[in-house]
């Protein structure tokens, strides 16, 4: 069963009878289907391959900024200044470390 | 066409209407993508196809995004290798009459205001145009037979307390005519377009409202009950299968009729 590691989403491709089925992890830890049944008669191997590529394409790393974030504000003292707010799902802000791309500053 | 090993998008099918369309087409062989805003219900619908042996990809997006538009038609011929069916399902009411008066001074006391305006317009109408537009990019480029489906409604006519809603769907319907006018003026001869508007539809917005209510609106209707989603998708598949419907919108009602017998 290979797990992928992709911008900072955990998938698995899973075997199912010839075929295989995709899932991931939801920020809230809870589990979601990306696909089921695809791929028939490809090795584990393959699957792989074309999972990992499936998956950048319905999950294309990017940001998209949509106004004031008021849940992020960067105190200064008594001031909150609010940024613009990110709402790619893999969007890492300064506190949450990415772990495919550890900081290192 | 066949569908037996054609690839279907539907967008909003997640629930209702576009859920029937995927799962109806999904059972008769296609490959599908289930493309909604709500992730649970293609989790649902996804875990369902599976069960009944098909193959799906569940793809979450907003369909008034041309970004996300752009995604979940490559994710499709990315896990697939073609399109084929396109189906417009993803829509949204939000009712009210444009003025509503004081009962009192019988002054205007309260505006149908943008935000109601625009969230149907780009939802229902927008939605459908860049899905439309974007699936039949992929279609011609890639030279597969195709079919798009938006979806209207029978209050295309012009329903009261629907000025957004009426709006957005009367300009779905007319997509099929210009549509395919265009494709033939481009010399665009593998793809056609088949709108469907359905009557009220035992979707469950419709079978949980106020059951009086339900009782007042199946007074116009022929039929006497509300017409059922796998009863749409159904029609769908015929259009798929019947290669002259092209350039028209079906409805599809029960028969639906005006109070005092003249059909809608
Ligand atoms: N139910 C009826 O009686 C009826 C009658 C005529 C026409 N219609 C039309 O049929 C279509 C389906 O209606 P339904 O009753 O099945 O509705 P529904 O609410 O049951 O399902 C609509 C689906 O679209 C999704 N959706 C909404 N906005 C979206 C967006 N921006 N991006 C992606 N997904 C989005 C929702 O999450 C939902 O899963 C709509 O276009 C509706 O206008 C319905």
């Amino acid at each position: 069963m290979p797990s992928l590691l992709y911008n900072d989403m955990q998938f698995s491709v899973e075997p199912s009878g010839d075929r295989w089925d995709i899932t991931y992890r939801l920020p809230s830890g809870a589990s979601a289907l990306a696909a089921a049944g695809l791929f028939p008669g490809l090795s584990e191997a393959d699957a792989a391959v074309r999972a990992l590529a499936l998956v950048k394409t319905i999950f294309p790393v990017g940001i998209k900024s949509v106004g004031p974030d008021v849940t992020h504000p960067n105190r200064i003292g008594d001031l909150k200044i609010v940024g613009p707010d990110v709402t790619h799902p893999n969007f890492i802000y300064w506190d949450k470390d990415s772990v495919s791309s550890p900081k290192t500053l | 066409m066949e569908i037996k090993g054609s690839v279907a998008l539907v967008t909003g099918g997640g629930n209702g209407i576009g859920e029937a369309v995927v799962k109806h087409l999904a059972k008769a062989g296609a490959k599908v993508a289930v493309v909604d805003m709500v992730q649970k219900n293609i989790d649902r619908v996804v875990k369902d196809i599976k069960a009944m042996g098909g193959e799906a990809v569940g793809i979450q997006a907003n369909v008034t995004s041309e970004a996300d538009t752009a995604r979940y038609i490559k994710g499709t011929i990315e896990a697939f290798g073609q399109l084929n069916i396109a189906v417009s399902c993803a829509g949204i009411i939000r009712d009210g009459t444009m003025l509503s008066l004081d009962k009192e001074t019988g002054k205007v006391s309260k505006k149908l205001g943008l935000d109601k305006w625009q969230a149907v317009i780009d939802t229902n109408l927008t939605g459908t145009f860049l899905t439309m537009r974007d699936a039949a990019e992929a279609m011609v480029n890639g030279g597969w037979q195709g079919l798009l489906v938006p979806i209207s409604s029978v209050n295309k006519v012009g329903q009261v307390g629907q000025i957004n809603y009426s709006s957005a769907k009367v300009a779905d319907a007319l997509m099929p005519k210009i549509i395919v006018g265009e494709f033939l003026m481009r010399g665009i001869r593998n793809i056609r377009c088949v709108a469907i508007a359905p009557g009220y539809t035992a979707t469950p917005m419709l079978t949980g409202m106020n059951q009086d209510a339900l009782k007042a609106i199946l007074e116009d209707v022929h039929l006497g009950r509300l017409v059922a989603p796998e009863e749409i998708a159904s029609l769908i598949s015929y259009c798929v299968e019947n290669e002259a419907l092209n350039a028209t919108t079906i409805e599809i009602t029960g028969g639906l009729c005006y109070p005092k017998g003249i059909a809608k």
